[in-house]
């Protein structure tokens, strides 16, 4: 029997962009197929011998030294490091251009290549925008801002198609089924409907950043985050124990969060939450490993979808409605991978006829602080989810009048970072993805009595800081085919080209300094340092955050999507990642794209 | 001993060779020095190392088994159309026994690929070879080759906790293990009292087996035999680094302790000669054979440092070693442990109820 090749929805992408609407079609009884680039893999109640196919091993996160090999960048012979989940970077490279020009290739810019996309190794924190994030571009009009004196920021920023309010009930459907802890009091945004499980306690160091926040007058509350902590009945899935007393739940913590996929699920990805409960229903396929190569369309229809099965040979699906979420890089490059192989394609993409696709891509201005806590205090780092507090003192109006900025942004401390000893070793003193263990190797002195020095000085002592702020819109942030470099199917890899405005180094100075007093006020100083990521060779930065690069507006001339993620030329193509975002949002993103995308799923059932 | 072989995981499978052998380009994306040849098929391969595909193995029925033994996995992918029958031969079964590799179905229809898995105890290395047809073949995407006193060429596995030496030598080792200990912070005081009080303490018992085969190779904490499979592995490509760089620094040693054997050379010779590999400038290197010593040794400390912090599986960290002498050297004001690793880990090496590794 051939497998069948024609859907109501084809979803390309499993992450959050994509998994909320293949749950809502599935659970309205269409037909739908995900077809996932990335492996699937199972927690450990899913596998025929009880054991997950993710691992709390610290070498699966950042694995064992390989080295570029590409002709035509200008890192090439240089070491990386990468997760089991994470694309080769010889097989699958990002190029991004330096401040001096030079192309190099790197792993920034992917989020993960799994069922659940980034979702599975993301640290969960998650956040709703602020109200006035949906409305940057009026809320701006006529205002003096710093360090913009051409007025950028009043003519690029745009307002979202819709209003918070408008998202609000989406924001409460994607809470309470991708299954979240976190306190509603203490948010600046409105909450209809608190849907949150209960948080687990601090961990011990995080008082430090209770006390630097009251210090400064700062309402705070608990991160969001998408760990469950109870039993969660819409997914199915059994709370940590214990399941009762005062303890509840508090075997979920562990370092192996961030950058970890959960062996047992209780974090909250989108294959755990969403896809894992639908899979065995008759009309939901899901076929992983398949990477979908290049759309084509007929008029205005997207007629098939292109597709690599896991061997490699090419298939074929078609569907009433295609949605694309590849999260942002891939998915424009997907698409101007498909515009480059039919000019109609083109035409109907870019709207402005003015390559308006991948342009305004964006992902945060951040940065935050940094500390060591004094002797004789030391912390177990070792017991904990990502992140204890938040506060959105930095997103008020008043905030943002006195400091002449345009946007807000979240700021949350950080509990597992240098948690686990290898992340503390290959961490220190790097900047990124692409600078792991430098920082030890080169510190030589590092030996015997000193290593002791410096693990006693570091291990369960160190404490940060994180903002998470709106970057500026800018059209000349793209991503681009990079006119060389091809991945191992010979396609063109993406190349992203980026730089800051003014205005974002003024924000993400002023907002570095909050995170700064934060730990000063909370007594953390030994070692202290903050900032934010600005420098010339941190132009490849994205925080995981890929935003932008086909936007939703209410002109054809100026997005590439209507408000409902339609893309204007076609009649049935989607585009539900976060590259539908015309700004990047006060907080960490996940949780918009997924109520946005179950704001698009429920347009989506009224129409097949 | 004919080998147990275990069902198929297909989805297992495709996982892997999804990301690692699917490619339509055959261009040396892998190569970054270790093969030489552009032709060479492993150079094609993203972390061919990974094949077979040894896992750790559960039966609930049987723990004692999933707790003694690993999955090997072999894979192979067939190129182009033809599908001739597959089966791999090796010392992990009966040398005489071919195993048929079966078909890997996606959507209910073959793949390219066909695979088989077997059971074998932790703690061996085995020779192989895939037969194409019946012909042998040596595995065209692990990187790892041995050659028999015969001459005849195999491809190797090791399992997981393998301590036998695979690429350094006796002397190469015994040089590792001074260097290595310099870096470590095990031969301070504190930390000789900590491997000591260890090794001897009641929970010897328990985890015995690990702790014997960290005895018989003499290195603390595993560091230099998890440096050894790395470099038999993963890292492949840095075994050169180690043999050019470990000769040169023994004949140095030897000319500046020319009665002394290298176990007995005393330490401050090592802190110099780290010191100056440090610094770059070492009286007697041979610049024109290895022309950066400060890069292998930045290499040696990523490799010891790893070595001693990763998962026991990995081959160092014996027992845990290191992370239970985090947990007790370094504690918080009320002298409370700040490390409870067990709690996140599997037992019997940790003492998580739900997760099991
Ligand atoms: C280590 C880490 C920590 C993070 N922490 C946080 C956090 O705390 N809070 C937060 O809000 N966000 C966090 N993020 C970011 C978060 O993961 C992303 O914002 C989110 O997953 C983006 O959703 P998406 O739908 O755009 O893409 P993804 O969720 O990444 O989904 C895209 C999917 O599409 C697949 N795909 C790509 N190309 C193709 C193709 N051609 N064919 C088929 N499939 C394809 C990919 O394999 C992937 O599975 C983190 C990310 C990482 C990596």
């Amino acid at each position: 029997m051939a497998e069948p090749t024609s859907f109501d929805v084809v979803i390309i992408g499993s992450g959050a962009g994509g998994a909320p609407i293949a749950h809502q079609l599935v659970l309205a009884g269409k037909n739908v197929l995900v077809l996932e680039k990335g492996p699937l893999l199972r927690t450990q109640d899913e596998t025929a011998d009880g054991r997950s196919d993710f691992r709390r091993d610290e070498l699966l996160s950042t694995g064992a030294e390989k080295r570029i090999t590409l002709d035509g960048v200008a890192n090439r012979g240089a070491a990386y490091y990468s997760s089991h989940v994470e694309p080769d970077i010889n097989d699958e490279p990002h190029v991004y251009r330096t401040a001096s020009g030079d192309d190099k290739a790197t792993i920034e810019g992917y989020t993960a290549q799994v069922v659940g996309g980034g979702t599975q190794l993301y640290g969960g924190v998650s956040y709703r925008f602020t109200e006035r994030d949906f409305r940057l571009q009026s809320a701006n009009a006529g205002r003096p801002l710093r360090d913009d004196p051409n007025g950028d920021v009043a003519r690029e920023a745009r307002d979202w198609p819709f209003t918070y309010a408008d998202l609000e009930e989406f924001y409460v459907q994607a809470e309470t089924l991708i299954g979240l802890n976190g306190q509603v009091a203490g948010q600046i945004k409105h909450f209809s409907k608190d849907s949150y499980q209960p948080p687990l306690r601090p961990n011990p160091i995080s008082a430090h950043v209770e006390a630097g926040m009251d210090a400064l007058g700062m309402t705070r509350y608990r991160t969001p985050l998408a760990v469950i902590t109870r039993d969660h009945e819409p997914s199915g899935r059994r709370g940590p124990l214990p399941a009762a007393g005062p303890d509840t739940g508090e075997t979920a913590k562990t370092a192996f969060v961030n950058r970890y996929g959960d062996p047992l699920g209780f974090k909250s990805s989108t294959y755990v939450a969403l896809l894992r409960p639908i899979l065995s229903r008759p009309n939901f396929a899901l076929r992983p490993n398949c990477v979908v190569t290049h759309l084509e369309c007929t008029g205005r229809t997207v007629s098939k979808v292109h597709y690599l099965d896991p061997s490699g040979t090419p298939r074929v699906a078609a569907g009433k409605v295609v949605v694309v979420a590849c999260s942002a890089i891939e998915s424009v490059r997907l698409l101007k991978l498909s515009a480059a192989a039919d000019p109609a394609f083109d035409a109907a993409i870019n709207q402005d006829g003015n390559g308006i696709l991948g342009g305004y891509f964006l992902t945060h201005c951040f940065g935050g602080a940094s500390a060591l806590v004094d002797a004789p205090a030391r912390y177990d780092k070792s017991l904990t989810l990502d992140s204890d507090w938040s506060s959105d003192h930095c997103a008020t109006d008043e905030f943002l009048e006195a400091n002449q900025l345009w946007a807000g942004a979240a700021l949350y401390n950080n509990t597992s970072d240098r948690a686990l000893p290898l992340a503390l070793g290959r961490n220190y003193q790097s900047r990124d993805l692409d600078t792991v263990w430098d920082g030890f190797t080169g510190e030589a002195r590092l030996t015997g009595e000193a290593l002791v020095g410096f693990l006693g000085d570091h291990f369960g002592r160190g404490l940060s800081m994180t903002f998470m702020a709106n970057q500026v819109p800018l059209k000349s942030n793209r991503i681009e085919l990079h006119p060389t470099v091809k991945d191992k199917w010979g396609r063109a890899a993406a190349y992203i080209i980026k730089g800051w405005h003014p205005h974002d180094v003024a924000a993400m100075t002023t907002f570095a300094q909050v995170c700064r007093d934060v730990l000063w006020h909370g007594g953390v100083r030994k070692d202290l340092g903050a900032g934010g990521v600005y420098g010339n060779d941190d132009l490849a930065r994205c925080a995981n955050h890929v935003l932008g690069g086909a936007r939703f507006g209410t002109d054809p001339r100026d997005s590439v999507l209507d408000g409902d993620c339609k893309a204007w030329g076609f009649d049935n193509l989607y585009v539900t990642d976060g590259s539908c975002m015309p700004t990047s949002g006060g907080g960490n993103p996940t949780l918009t794209i997924e109520a946005n995308a179950f704001r698009v799923a429920r347009q989506l059932k009224e129409r097949i | 001993m004919p080998a147990e072989l275990i069902a198929l995981d297909h989805q297992y499978v495709l996982n892997f060779a999804g990301r690692c052998l699917a490619r339509a380009d055959g261009a040396a994306r892998h190569d970054y020095g270790q093969y030489g040849d552009a032709g060479d098929s492993r150079s094609r391969a993203c972390e061919g190392w990974r094949f077979p595909l040894i896992d750790s193995y559960r039966d609930a029925a049987r723990p004692e088994i999933g707790a003694r033994s690993n999955r090997v996995t072999f894979v192979y992918a067939h190129q182009g159309d033809a599908r001739p029958p597959i089966a791999v031969i090796g010392t992990f079964a009966t040398l005489f026994e071919p195993l048929p590799l079966e078909p890997v179905t996606f959507v209910g229809e073959p793949t390219a690929y066909v695979a088989l898995s077997v059971l074998v105890p932790k703690g061996q290395v085995h020779r192989y070879k895939l037969l194409v047809d019946g012909v042998p073949v040596l595995d065209p995407v692990n990187p790892q080759r041995v050659t028999t006193a015969d001459g005849e060429a195999w491809s190797r596995f090791f399992t997981e906790l393998t301590t036998q030496p695979l690429v350094l030598s006796r002397r190469e080792l015994l040089l590792l293990t001074r260097l290595t200990d310099h870096i470590l912070p095990f031969r301070t005081t504190e930390g000789q009292r900590f491997l000591q009080y260890f090794y001897s303490g009641a929970d010897r018992q328990a985890k015995d087996t690990q702790y014997a085969r960290a005895y018989r190779l003499d290195q603390p904490v595993g560091v230099v035999n998890f440096i050894d499979k790395l470099l038999a592995r993963e890292e492949n490509h840095h075994a050169i680094d180690y043999r050019l760089c470990l000769a040169q620094i023994d004949a140095i040693l030897s000319r500046r302790h020319p009665t002394i054997d290298v176990a007995a050379i005393p330490k401050e010779s090592f802190i110099d000669l780290y010191g100056q590999l440090a610094s770059g400038s070492i009286d007697g290197w041979d610049y024109a054979s290895y022309r950066e010593p400060q890069y292998f040794l930045k290499l040696l400390r990523r490799h010891t440092y790893t070595g001693a912090f990763s998962h026991p599986r990995h081959g160092g960290n014996v027992g845990a070693v290191a992370w239970a002498y985090l947990e007790s050297t370094f504690r918080d004001d009320a002298n409370a442990s700040c490390f409870a690793w067990q709690r996140a880990l599997e037992p019997p090496l940790g003492d998580n109820a739900a997760y099991v590794g």
